[in-house]
């Protein structure tokens, strides 16, 4: 999946997640429907809604975990503090899409994130269980910086369905 | 306090909370701090609609099961109502539909 890169540095803070949010989400259409890329226009001619359009299950999938590794940079590495900054660089290919993202925050032991106990309805702890559901990879190297590596490739029938319509 | 992303109503036989549009990191402070009003009222039955909500994420999701929680805590019932696109597929992961009866 080699392919030019988008980067974007943004401060490491809840208040600019949207910012970053909104350019992962283009970044997946540009891979789930490569044919609507005219410049932010549906393929109908409509201008997109004001939002960010999830409704390719591909699309929808990526921003989850992304938004759920952004919190976790701004909660966990940077404890909520000014000051920090997020990079992310951001693979367009064909098939797929990858993004990686460095932090200067806390480093933390990934391996010793436990699995939440869905059935105790709990009421934290799941963002990287997200993460990790909803991508085909998920790599986090401790730092500094850490490294985030997330990979997610279009399943062969989206693709067809993608460039048929 | 009501926000852009959510409204209480009060009805004769139930509370109503409507979320709208993105309920995440950002957003879900504010409705939590209202569930503690909401449970504190000891309600019967608590409807939430989710027929507008765009987006949720995992701290989303923790203030919807606080609430549920909280009333089921009061002996209430709460019934989850409109979850559709990706808040729909985010309680499925997490196994929480069957218990919001998506």
């Amino acid at each position: 999946m080699g392919a030019p890169s988008i980067r974007l540095t943004v401060p490491g803070t809840l208040r600019h997640r949207a910012i970053a949010v909104r350019v992962v989400a283009e970044a997946c259409r540009l891979v789930s429907r490569p044919q609507d890329a005219d410049g932010g226009r549906s393929e109908n001619g409509a201008h997109l809604a004001p939002g960010y359009d999830l409704s390719h299950p591909f699309d929808a999938a990526f921003v989850s975990a992304f938004a759920e590794i952004f919190n976790n940079i701004a909660i966990h590495a940077y404890q909520r503090r000014d000051g920090g900054t997020i990079e992310m660089a951001i693979s367009i290919a064909g098939d797929g899409l990858i993004v990686e993202i460095r932090d200067q925050g806390q480093p933390f032991d990934i391996d010793a994130v436990p699995m939440p106990e869905l059935d105790s309805l709990p009421e934290g702890g799941m963002g990287i269980h997200i993460a990790r559901a909803l991508l085909d990879e998920v790599i986090y190297e401790p730092g500094p910086p850490n490294l985030w590596r997330l990979v997610k490739r279009l399943e062969p029938e989206a693709r067809q369905a993608s460039t048929a319509s | 306090m009501p926000t852009e992303f959510f409204d209480i109503e009060r009805t004769s036989d139930a509370t109503r909370v409507i979320v709208r549009g993105t309920l995440d990191v950002n957003s879900a402070p504010a409705l939590s701090e209202s569930i503690d009003g909401i449970v504190a009222e000891r309600p019967t039955k608590v409807v939430v609609d989710l027929s507008g909500l765009d987006i949720i994420d995992s701290s989303g999701v923790a203030v919807l099961v606080k609430l549920y929680k909280g009333v089921r805590g009061v002996g209430g019932t709460v019934v989850v109502q409109g979850a559709r696109d990706q808040p729909l597929a985010i309680f499925k992961l997490l196994r929480m539909d069957k218990v919001f009866a998506l």
